[in-house]
């Protein structure tokens, strides 16, 4: 077996109050580490902003500045010019936010940071849903998935953010996932290179939300990857799409038996949501395909 | 805790926290028996041996193989390896080819020219084995291990009892089989040939020149087919055909050979027949699919051309045009409960006839218990023992002379138990053998997540006709290189391989990397158990948590 490759430096620390199995602090873990010291953060109202904790103590080692939920994107955009006035140009600039933040509250600062293909390293966590407020719905939350604010099923498809951004034209994309440390190492590790907007968007299987056992958020993920509902791959300046493989994933019936969101579906239900997992593959592989 | 701060920010990271008192249950580094060790006859700790050959260690692997099994290479051969059977990767791919491993290993230790180590103190007491066999040898290899001085009394001429007069040499070399038995010898053991243990009288004698006594005669006496003329000249018995000579063997057999069974004797039989340029037929009262003998065996006999009639019985034998007419007839066959029960019962109006001129019955041997008769009680077909204790104090026995399980390494598992207890019996601060405590690593311990699926190396065999000209050996061995990739597709179930999965999954840095070990920070780990589920090998388990 492949042994997981990045050095943790001890970049982030114990004690946070993530809960107990949560595939985000693990994937902060791998970033913040990643990033290393010479780095910035902004963190926006998320379960990162928990994690990273509040006045006076702090799970990471570089310093954060908690910003507002609509304006991630532009407190970053702002820290980078400033570092850069200062003759500090190769600080990197982090900004760490959930989906509701990305996909819906902060999307128009994202979208005018990625206009001006401002220099920063954007994550965002994706637990597809506002998960530490309750579990309310996001533009982010699948088809047919139970959210506190939707208890029949969400009846809308999940955003497809990569296309947004790629209509940006930004110079990074990539999707990660916490059942694949190395890969999300990696990415983050490219991203550090490349001048510009980079949005790296990491699938995290909540436990609460999704109804997840507590040891199960990076089967959960795997799952999602093997089964082509939240595919690896990259996209550069907008238009090259590189897929981390192009074998046909596996049914998605193994991934929605892990989670309670999706307990209630009947076989047509269940039929459609993979339906919907295989044209996305379809149009994925035609990206990656066309150039 | 670390007090660094960050000047502008904040005054303390959030380790003053101690997240650990959200816990309920605590990760537990515990190695635990892989399912091959449970079901190995020697208990070997195969997980830990095939590791170091992946490693690149032949003589630390050599050196675990024969903790319990001072044959590798004979058993590497020979074995039926139900190790391979209870493998775990079976449901990932196909199971480990352990006993090829195994055979790798066996070889280059006496390539090599390895020794056993002397023991580390010499005991006074002695030990007298009747019997070198594998049970035999088995014990008394375990037993000079301890330091006990070790007298064996072999009745035929040569060391290895079934290994040396049943099996034949296409299946184990005999430089092979001369080596192991060899290495054995070495290690300062007392060896006289040729003696015969003859009577209870012979035996009281040795156990009143002896400490204590075991008894690992096997099984040399043939079992008797009811209406079959043992004396008749075109009627051989296999033990004696497969102990014989070439030469011998050739002047006894004709053109055509029956031979009745469907054990791992009678493929011997029939093999070594069509060796000598015999036409062969393989006579069983088992069906198609149940014959006891190793489907590799039945496989190579059918490869070599040996003709098979199964579920059929012999009734009459009568001179027919150009040798025997061979009345049979077909049966119902219903196993027993207990190895070696059977009930096979004729159907009438299904006889036919089979046309050969030498029958060479291989239906199983029995003990010989006579010689004992007012010494040692029989138990059935075997003497009776209670953990290798016969009814005689000081006397103790194994292998086929008190066990119907018929396989070399069962006797070499016996051996191996019986020796501890009468080391333990001997010497009290010596710990008895005690039954597997911990239970078997179960498949889903293990995440398949983390080994590809790859197909396992097979030994090549030697081609047909180049097995048909000799006695060579039929297997060939695993290359190094080949021997490494299949040591590799090993899942370790129950062994620590520090791949660091716990560590790096762990979202609160709770683990700590030693020198080939792990720490739990119990002061933060929350008890999730991811670490316990991204863990490759079930090395890990989560346990209630009794921290203060």
């Amino acid at each position: 077996m492949q042994k997981i490759d990045y050095c943790d430096d001890g970049q982030f620390c114990s004690g946070h109050v993530a809960c107990a199995g949560c595939a985000e602090a693990l994937s902060m873990r791998v970033i913040l580490n990643t990033v290393g010291e010479n780095a910035v953060g902004v963190v926006s109202p998320s379960c990162v902003a928990i994690i990273v904790g509040g006045h006076p103590t702090s799970s990471a080692r570089i310093p954060f500045q908690h910003g507002t939920l609509e304006s991630a994107a532009a407190s970053a955009s702002g820290m980078k010019r400033a570092l850069r006035a200062q003759g500090r140009d190769d600080t990197t600039v982090l900004c760490l936010a959930g989906d509701g933040g990305t996909y819906d509250i902060g999307l128009q600062a994202l979208s005018s940071a990625a206009e001006r293909n401002e220099d920063i390293l954007y994550i965002c966590f994706d637990n597809e849903g506002y998960q530490n407020t309750g579990g309310q719905r996001s533009s982010s939350t699948p088809m047919s998935a139970v959210t506190g604010s939707t208890p029949a099923g969400n009846t809308t498809q999940k955003k497809n953010l990569i296309e947004i951004m790629a209509a940006h034209r930004v110079p990074y994309i990539a999707t990660a996932s916490p059942s694949d440390l190395s890969d999300l190492a990696a990415k983050v590790t490219k991203a550090k290179t490349i001048r510009g907007t980079k949005v790296i968007i990491v699938i995290i299987p909540c436990l609460p939300g999704w109804g997840v056992a507590d040891d199960a958020a990076v089967k959960t993920a795997r799952l999602a990857v093997e089964s082509g509902v939240f595919p690896l791959f990259e996209v550069e300046n907008g238009v090259t799409y590189r897929l981390r493989t192009t074998e046909k994933p596996a049914p998605i019936a193994a991934y929605l038996d892990q989670q309670k969101r999706y307990r209630h579906l009947s076989d047509e239900d269940r039929q459609a949501l993979q339906d919907d997992v295989d044209r996305n593959w379809q149009r994925l592989l035609w990206l990656a395909a066309g150039e | 805790m670390n007090d660094q701060t960050s000047p502008l920010w904040t005054h303390l990271t959030s380790e003053a926290r101690l997240t650990g008192t959200w816990r309920s249950a605590l990760p537990a580094y515990q190695n635990q028996p892989s399912p091959c060790l449970g079901a190995c006859p020697v208990n070997g700790r195969i997980a830990t041996w095939v590791k170091q050959v992946k490693d690149g260690d032949l003589p630390g692997a050599f050196a675990t193989l024969t903790e319990n099994n001072p044959f590798p290479a004979i058993a590497g051969r020979i074995c039926h390896h139900p190790c391979e059977t209870a493998c775990n990767r079976a449901a990932h791919d196909e199971t480990v080819g352990i006993c090829s491993l195994e055979r790798f290993v066996g070889d280059m230790a006496i390539s090599e020219g390895l020794r056993f180590t002397a023991p580390v103190e010499e005991r006074p007491q002695s030990v007298a084995i009747v019997g070198g066999g594998p049970a035999g040898l088995s014990a008394a290899y375990q037993l000079r291990r301890l330091g006990f001085q070790v007298s064996l009394f072999e009745a035929s001429n040569g060391l290895g009892g079934l290994m040396r007069h049943g099996i034949p040499a296409y299946r184990l070399d005999r430089a092979v089989l001369d080596a192991e038995v060899n290495r054995i010898a070495d290690m300062g053991i007392d060896i006289h040939l040729n003696a015969q243990v003859a009577d209870k009288t012979a035996l009281q004698s040795l156990r009143g020149q002896h400490d204590a006594v075991f008894l690992a005669t096997g099984a040399s006496q043939p079992k008797r087919l009811p209406g079959l003329d043992y004396d008749a000249p075109h009627v051989i018995d296999s033990a004696g055909f497969l102990a014989a000579s070439e030469t011998e063997q050739k002047a006894r057999s004709g053109g055509h050979v029956l031979v009745i069974g469907g054990g791992s004797a009678a493929m011997d039989v029939a093999r070594t027949a069509r060796r000598l340029g015999r036409e062969v037929t393989v006579l069983s009262l088992e069906p198609e699919g149940r014959l006891p003998a190793q489907r590799v065996e039945l496989e190579e006999a059918a490869e070599e051309g040996v003709g098979f009639v199964t579920g059929a019985m012999l009734h009459s034998v009568s001179a027919g045009a150009g040798g025997l007419d061979i009345g049979c007839i077909k049966v119902n066959f219903e196993p027993g409960e207990a190895p070696g029960q059977f009930r096979a019962s004729p159907i009438d109006g299904t006889g036919f006839t089979l046309a050969a001129d030498t029958i060479v019955p291989a239906i199983g041997q029995d003990a010989d218990l006579a010689r004992w008769q007012g010494l040692l009680e029989p138990e059935g077909p075997v003497i009776g023992t209670r953990q290798w204790q016969t009814s005689a104090p000081g006397v103790f026995a194994g292998g086929d002379v008190a066990s119907m399980e018929r396989f070399v390494t069962q006797a070499v598992g016996m051996g191996k138990e019986a020796a501890k207890t009468i080391a333990a019996s001997l010497d009290p601060s010596l710990a008895p053998p005690s039954p597997l405590a911990d239970p078997l690593v179960v498949g889903d311990r293990i995440n398949t997540a983390y080994q590809d699926p790859r197909p396992r190396t097979h030994q090549g065999n030697a081609g047909v006709t180049d097995r048909l000209a000799s006695f060579d050996e039929v297997q060939q061995p695993l290359t190094p290189q080949a021997a490494q990739v299949e040591a590799s597709r090993c899942f370790s179930c129950g062994t620590c391989i520090f791949c660091d999965n716990c560590y790096f999954y762990c979202p609160d840095m709770a683990i700590t990397r030693l020198d080939l070990a792990y720490e739990v920070k119990t002061d933060y780990c929350k008890g999730c158990g991811l670490c316990v589920a991204e863990c490759p090998t079930g090395a890990i388990h989560m346990r209630e948590d009794v921290t203060p």
